[in-house]
């Protein structure tokens, strides 16, 4: 398959979209049709899971309330079987907690005209050590 | 500045329970914060004068907060590093707060410096009391259980928070001193170490002497 010379703009549109149905409770759900049953995997800060079911089983399970984001930077290159990898600077603030940096990445895997999340990498900006 | 003891306390319990708000209550206004953010703590500070067996000692105590990293993940071992004392505050107005505090305990006995550290268990938003859902002899029964001195307090009010953090630090300083005398017990200092001691194998074993 070809290298997908909208590979830009997908990469910001998806952020756009996911970041919405992500920090928004009501919607959070939605998500779900992002990743595939099986085809998915998901590492949050160091924890590895596979599968839609498995992934929102986490991603519910997260307690704050509010969350207030600010993206940095949307790095994004065109891959070679039609998809996009996406790199995601930001920061976010949950509930009345101090604002972290964090970096997502995700890999847009192309199927029938459309695009599942086959990769979603997330991380806090925190060292372990002063 | 100079102090005689530098002391180092984690706030330690799941989100919400107001450890940031406690925090704040005991220092605020009067001291500094500092937030590292790409470590992911917070702390504050304030200097105190600890008495014992007349003398004064000062101390200037740190207090560490998560600054919420704990919604995201387990803290790291790195996080409980050098903390010589533990405040673990659970909601008296949410239940699920106080039955995670066993597995509070349960962390801090695999990540700080010694299995049995020096913990004071407090009940927040004593304040709210029409909200109340932890009845006070669970906490009590509870804390007894494991042996660990039990507050209700409230952030909002400052009910109770200098005392809780009095009744620590005079946990911690029992034990610095307990530990110190140890070391410079008279026979103790050079003596080939008898391993069937269970003192000394308590002592060596977890570094408490060193705290």
């Amino acid at each position: 398959m070809a290298l997908n010379p909208q590979y830009e703009a997908i990469g910001k549109g998806f952020v756009q979209q996911y970041y919405a149905f992500f920090d928004d409770p009501t919607q959070r759900q939605n998500l779900v049709n992002m990743y595939n049953v099986e085809l998915s995997f998901m590492t949050f800060e160091g924890v590895q899971l596979q599968g839609s079911v498995k992934i929102m089983e986490k991603l519910n399970a997260l307690t704050f309330q509010k969350i207030n984001r600010i993206i940095t930077a949307v790095d994004s290159q065109p891959m070679f079987d039609g998809g996009v990898l996406i790199n995601v600077l930001g920061r976010l603030q949950t509930d009345e907690d101090l604002p972290h940096a964090y970096v997502q990445t995700f890999v847009l895997k192309p199927i029938e005209g459309s695009f599942f999340v086959q990769h979603d990498i997330f991380r806090l900006v925190l060292h372990d050590t002063i | 500045m100079e102090y005689d003891y530098l002391i180092k306390f984690l706030a330690l319990g799941d989100s919400g329970v107001g450890k940031t708000s406690f925090l704040y209550q005991y220092t605020d206004g009067l001291f500094n914060s500092r937030f590292i953010s790409t470590v992911g703590i917070d702390f504050r500070e304030k200097r105190l004068i600890y008495q014992a067996k007349g003398r004064n000692y000062k101390i200037h105590l740190q207090l560490w907060d998560t600054a919420g990293q704990e919604r995201f993940r387990s803290l790291t071992t790195a996080f409980y590093r050098d903390a010589m004392g533990f405040l673990l505050l659970f909601d008296l107005t949410n239940e699920q707060s106080f039955l995670e505090i066993r597995n509070w305990i349960e962390q801090l006995r695999i990540h700080a410096y010694c299995e049995t550290p020096d913990i004071i268990l407090c009940g927040n938003k004593v304040d709210m009391e029409d909200k109340r859902i932890v009845a006070e002899w669970r906490a009590r029964e509870f804390a007894e259980k494991h042996g660990l001195p039990y507050l209700e307090t409230s952030a909002a009010t400052g009910q109770n928070v200098t005392r809780a953090i009095d009744t620590l630090l005079e946990r911690v300083m029992v034990r610095m001193e307990t530990a110190v005398d140890r070391s410079m017990l008279p026979g103790r200092r050079g003596r080939p170490k008898d391993l069937n001691d269970p003192d000394l194998n308590a002592q060596e074993d977890k570094n408490c002497a060193s705290c």
